[in-house]
């Protein structure tokens, strides 16, 4: 085709565009995502029902915590990757530091229960269990960020894809929360990693494929 | 009208709604991206003309994801890069290899970002014949044929504006003015 009748045709098609338009449309992928999540959860799983109780305690809070401090750095890497020039900010340490806390807090556990107790507090009720719900949940989210990504310009494919499952996988372990009635440390630092960490896997893995354009 | 600033304004007001400027960036930016499809293409079936306008319907479609706190030029190139390396692979062979590692490493790629801007200080010393002159052919690719053509000027004025730009250039590098 003649360039010059592209560019016409082309500029036919100008609109004004929104200049949040990326922060926008990662806003309602999350909201839709999350939304959908918690009503998988709710007819799937049902609510902790001691729920009211266990969020007086601190347990619940360090959870919530933990899935928002791999999260956030996460999702700010997500929205800079969807620009074909953004670099993620250095995430690596921001990374380490709820590890690093709840490995801590872990520690303390540990030292404070007799050992004969360690291998039932590792794996609680439900070990064989969360990792594969915090990644089924992490599912709606992802395919929302799937959606949105579908008009932002990501060139870092792997990486996108890959920190896209850590961000759905950290909100689905969050949403997860509201169900899962474990609560030590250990049991969160194991379980719910890994399962944070097997969306990360799946979006690594198909990054490649679905975030092209 | 190639500049960073000028293509960055006509982004900006083309972002807004003017089709005007929309156009006239999609036009200003044709040959540079041709140019820098030629350079990359080698042998093998890829057209850079053929690429040159995929790379402007991208810009087109994908221009809601451009940061106005950002340089334009970066933005462009980081998707006609993207553009290269997907015919590419749709060839099913990789790049040539030195743009390759250009890509992957994110340290090259900001310090090459950097040394643009060196070059750009660099050459705002320079009147603008010989500035453009030297931006043309010697960072964009343009043939000095390609050049006077797009410019106006005749060849052996574009020679001469390269010639004494470059003299230019070194003497500045040398601290004698």
């Amino acid at each position: 085709m003649d360039t010059n009748d592209l560019i016409l045709r082309l500029g036919a098609d100008v609109k004004p565009a929104d200049s949040r338009f990326v922060t926008r449309r990662l806003f309602i992928a999350l909201s839709v995502g999350s939304g959908l999540a918690l009503i998988l959860l709710l007819l799937w799983q049902g609510l902790n029902p001691d729920l009211a109780n266990a969020m007086k305690h601190r347990f619940f809070w360090m959870k919530a915590g933990y899935c928002l401090a791999l999260g956030a750095p996460a999702l700010l890497s997500v929205s800079r990757l969807a620009r074909p020039d953004g670099q993620p900010p250095r995430i690596a340490l921001s990374f380490a530091v709820p590890i690093l806390l709840v490995g801590l807090i872990a520690a303390v556990e540990l030292v404070l229960t007799p050992s004969s107790q360690w291998l039932a507090m590792w794996l609680g009720h439900s070990w064989s269990v969360c990792p594969w719900r915090v990644l089924a949940l992490s599912g709606p989210i992802f395919l929302g960020l799937l959606w949105a990504f579908r008009a932002f310009a990501p060139t870092q494919l792997r990486l996108a894809g890959a920190l896209a499952g850590v961000s759905a996988g950290a909100l689905g372990a969050m949403v997860y929360g509201l169900h899962c009635p474990e609560s030590s440390a250990l049991f969160l630092l194991t379980w719910y990693s890994l399962g944070i960490g097997l969306a990360a896997a799946v979006g690594a893995l198909l990054g490649p494929r679905l975030l092209r354009w | 009208m190639t500049s960073e600033d000028d293509l960055k304004m006509l982004m900006i007001d083309g972002l807004r709604g003017d089709r005007r400027a929309h156009e006239d960036l999609l036009r200003a930016i044709a040959p540079i991206l041709t140019a820098y499809f030629r350079r990359r293409c080698g042998s093998g079936g890829l057209e850079p003309e053929d690429l040159m306008q995929e790379t402007l319907i991208a810009i087109h479609e994908k221009r809601a994801t451009f940061d106005a706190s950002r340089p334009f030029t970066v933005w462009m190139f980081a998707i006609a890069r993207y553009k290269l390396i997907d015919a590419y692979r749709k060839l099913k062979r990789s790049p040539p290899t030195e743009e390759l590692s250009d890509i992957l490493a994110v340290e090259g790629f900001e310090s090459a970002v950097s040394a643009r801007m060196d070059v750009d200080r660099l050459l705002g010393f320079l009147p603008s014949k010989q500035s453009e002159a030297l931006r043309k052919t010697k960072i964009t690719g343009l043939s000095v044929a390609e050049h006077a053509k797009t410019s106006g000027l005749s060849e052996s004025d574009v020679k001469i504006s390269v010639h004494r730009g470059l003299k230019g250039l070194a003497a500045r590098l040398r601290g004698e003015n």
